[in-house]
């Protein structure tokens, strides 16, 4: 036994290392090409077992150091919001009055879970959180996650007491957006898993400046949540389209909270990926 | 045996730092990359073996946090860094304090162009991640990459002979 774990050893460390470059680069090169379905499992796995655990350890030291800093702006906010509460009773009122006008159908009446973010991507990729929330709290797949600024993205897998929560920065999630003032709908993405972009028509005259809310459209996400600012209208390949560069409202390096809305998707949409 | 425990705790301590510090003393959402540090350091310490071994760890790691369909592409990139600086080291030269950074600096390249090759990404996306992240972070890791490799592996002038 001793002698087979040294042979293999030894062939790993001799040649300059050789085989064991072919060997990694092999494993490597394998995850990049087994389906889907196996890298999900792969990373399903290795998260539950060793992961989930070690970072459950390591946000405690993210979270002691952060009460302080967090009481400090609660107090802040408190008088903030002190101010805020009348005007928003006055606000509150007329919206009603509105609501009753138009039977508006976009009101969230769906429950909230509140999560503590527990894990994000050690490199500087960012696109993936863990949150300490799972299907034991009520929490399913694609149930919208955002922040007191804004969206933050959906969750894609549900565990017993976590969950991994795919971010707008992730360059697989499309999401349909609408902007505030003109109206229009556009569809958001990454490309790079870093900076975000919207696609709109060049006549709905959107500027820099805008705001950016999700449109409702699609299922997952309900209307009306912010999304960002568009900071930059550009030329798309396609004259009739503008391609806006868009700033998240919420930083999703410096999440420490998050919620998640127990919606679940809308039926014809549930049908399809059902299918 | 001992050597390898050494080696985790590094390890582990190299993504604490990450998940925490890196956080913490981040300048206008730049941040230093302390696991390709120990990468590095693996390597020049000891050899392309455990570079590869530690690299293809690391990056693993890093690719369980990634988007699924891009799974693998950390692992690979890091091993590579990890094989070529092991070998650099242990076949053409003793590496001083000064190539040292330096070759932190063309592993930090190179494991970011190997990244976006095999995450298939390109074009304009690679252009403005280039400028907008590696380049900076480059500069960040750079300065504490010295700073580790100064207080780790110090007297840099007797290393040098």
């Amino acid at each position: 036994m001793r002698k087979a774990f040294r042979f293999i050893l030894d062939l790993f460390t001799q040649r300059h290392g050789i085989v064991a470059f072919v060997f990694f680069m092999l494993l490597g090169l394998l995850m990049r090409e087994a389906p889907n379905t196996v890298r999900e499992s792969i990373v399903s796995s290795v998260l539950g077992s060793v992961f989930y655990p070690a970072q459950v350890a390591l946000s405690s030291l993210n979270e002691y150091r952060s009460v302080v800093d967090e009481n400090e702006r609660l107090k802040e906010e408190n008088a903030r919001l002190r101010q805020e509460l009348y005007h928003a009773s006055e606000g509150l009122e007329e919206l009603a009055r509105l609501h009753t006008l138009v039977r508006f159908d976009d009101k969230w009446d769906f429950p909230i879970v509140t999560a503590r973010v527990v894990g994000h991507n050690p490199g500087r990729f960012l696109t993936t959180l863990v949150v300490n929330r799972g299907t034991y709290h009520g929490v399913k797949e694609n149930m919208p996650v955002f922040s007191t600024k804004g969206l933050v993205g959906k969750v894609t897998k549900a565990s017993f007491t976590h969950s991994r929560v795919q971010l707008i920065s992730d360059p697989n999630l499309k999401l349909s957006v609408m902007e505030r003032r003109t109206r229009v709908v556009g569809f958001l993405e990454s490309a790079d898993g870093h900076m975000l972009s919207a696609m709109v028509p060049t006549h709905a005259g959107v500027k820099e400046g805008d705001t950016l809310i999700t449109s409702g459209l699609g299922g997952i996400f309900p209307k009306g949540i912010p999304v960002g600012l568009v900071k930059d209208v550009n030329r798309a390949d396609l004259d009739v389209m503008r391609k806006l560069d868009v700033t998240p409202f919420q930083d999703i390096s410096m999440l420490e909270e998050v919620f998640i809305m127990q919606k679940d998707p809308e039926w014809v949409i549930q049908e399809l990926l059902d299918e | 045996m001992s050597k390898w425990l050494k080696a985790f705790v590094l390890f582990l301590l190299s993504f604490v730092l990450q998940t925490t510090v890196a956080d913490w003393i981040s300048m206008f959402g730049v941040s230093p990359d302390f696991v390709i540090i120990f990468v590095v350091a693996a390597a020049i310490k000891r050899g392309p073996a455990s570079g590869c071994f530690w690299g293809f760890l690391a990056g693993f790691t890093q690719d369980v946090y990634a988007p699924v369909e891009w799974l693998g592409a950390h692992a690979i990139s890091m091993t590579l860094i990890g094989f070529l600086v092991g070998q650099l080291e242990e076949r053409f030269l003793t590496l001083n304090f000064p190539t040292k950074v330096g070759v932190l600096g063309l592993a930090f390249f190179v494991c970011d162009m190997a990244y976006f090759f095999f995450t298939g990404l390109e074009g304009e996306a690679v252009t403005n991640l280039f400028f907008k992240e590696t380049l900076p972070e480059c500069a960040y890791t750079l300065f504490v990459g010295a700073l580790v490799f100064y207080l780790s592996m110090g007297k840099p002038a007797k290393h040098a002979k």
